[in-house]
């Protein structure tokens, strides 16, 4: 449950990734069952491949974003907090998908007591395309610092190094 | 030369804000459990009340950006199902946020752009959810299969104590 510390972080560095799928239509059903979701892409085959012009029924955008924050919320632990995060859904899964999250360390920062970690991340397909190109900013604890505080207010991190 | 989507209809609504709106129930856990079922996310916070008692939480919580989907369809709201015989309904609202008028553009394809979230606390089970929406700007593109307008919608979700839990930017495109 303890996460990383900030001197154990290096830019460039990878993170664990979290792997899902592979998806099937089954998967996409219990999303939006569950979120109360009736975009007919989603389950209407007829529709999405005929009206839309999609490939398939596609994985939810929605469903996407929350592995996206698993992949940090995983890395950062109980004892660091996923600041920001930001992506653009730009390529489309569908069923048969395996997608794997992944983040790069792309700056690290000392602010007040604490660090800011940015990161690269994005969500894979099996070929290896990215479909959902983003970026992170994560606040770790110290090597002995004081805890992160939850809740959390960007007011305390101070003022960034010009 | 493309369509003009952005009319004086449309550019009206740019800037609109609305009062917080109150999701219709509490987080549920039962609604907690289906979601962190289907993102497969088995982390404890979200499911074992021991262990979250004693976390930096103080009790169970709700995945973080949970709230963006805690506005459900109150029980006298009409039903979106019951459009479902157009065979041109794509099973969305055009109401894109409760409290928010209509975006009128003639394009029938919705997709989800993507989203920017800050995350200040996790809604804890139990808690009621409020939502104030603005409409940050709508333009529009030519893109490969013509032109696409984008909604930028900002959002900001609290808990009845008025305390911050997250905010988004979101990016909706229809074409």
């Amino acid at each position: 449950m303890k996460g990383p510390v900030f001197e154990d972080v290096v830019v460039g560095q990878e993170i664990p990734t979290v792997v899902k799928g592979p998806m099937t239509t089954a998967h996409i059903m219990r999303w939006s069952s569950a979120m109360e979701n009736w975009h007919r892409i989603h389950y209407d085959r007829q529709y999405a491949t005929e009206h839309d012009k999609l490939p398939d029924v596609l994985v939810n955008g929605s469903w996407k974003q929350h592995v996206v924050v698993q992949l940090l919320t995983d890395w950062v632990g109980e004892t660091g907090w996923l600041w920001k995060v930001s992506f653009q859904f730009r390529g489309m899964n569908v069923p048969g998908d395996t997608l794997t999250a992944w983040g790069r360390v792309a700056k690290q920062e000392e602010r007040g007591p604490y660090g800011v970690v940015d990161l690269a991340i994005g969500l894979k397909h099996q070929q290896g395309d990215e479909g959902t190109p983003g970026a992170a900013s994560v606040v770790l604890p110290r090597r002995n610092g004081p805890a992160v505080p939850y809740p959390f207010d960007p007011g305390m991190l101070g003022r960034a190094k010009a | 030369m493309s369509v003009n989507y952005i009319t004086d209809e449309v550019k009206a609504v740019i800037g609109a804000e609305s009062e917080a709106i109150e999701a219709y129930h509490a987080v549920e856990p039962s609604e907690v459990r289906r979601f962190h079922h289907a993102t497969m996310d088995p982390a404890r916070r979200y499911w074992d009340g021991e262990w979250a008692k004693k976390s930096r939480y103080g009790g169970l919580v709700a995945p973080p950006a949970f709230p963006v989907h805690a506005f459900r369809r109150a029980p006298d709201a009409p039903d979106p199902l019951d459009q479902m015989s157009d065979p041109d309904f794509d099973g969305r609202s055009r109401r894109m946020r409760p409290g928010l008028p209509p975006v009128e553009v003639p394009l029938v394809r919705l997709l989800n752009g993507g989203y920017d979230y800050e995350f200040f606390r996790y809604a804890r089970q139990g808690e009621r959810i409020f939502l104030k929406s603005r409409f940050k700007d709508i333009y529009q593109r030519d893109g490969k299969t013509g032109t696409m307008v984008f909604v930028v919608i900002e959002d900001f979700y609290s808990n009845e104590r008025g305390e911050s839990l997250l905010k988004t930017t979101n990016t909706l495109i229809l074409r």
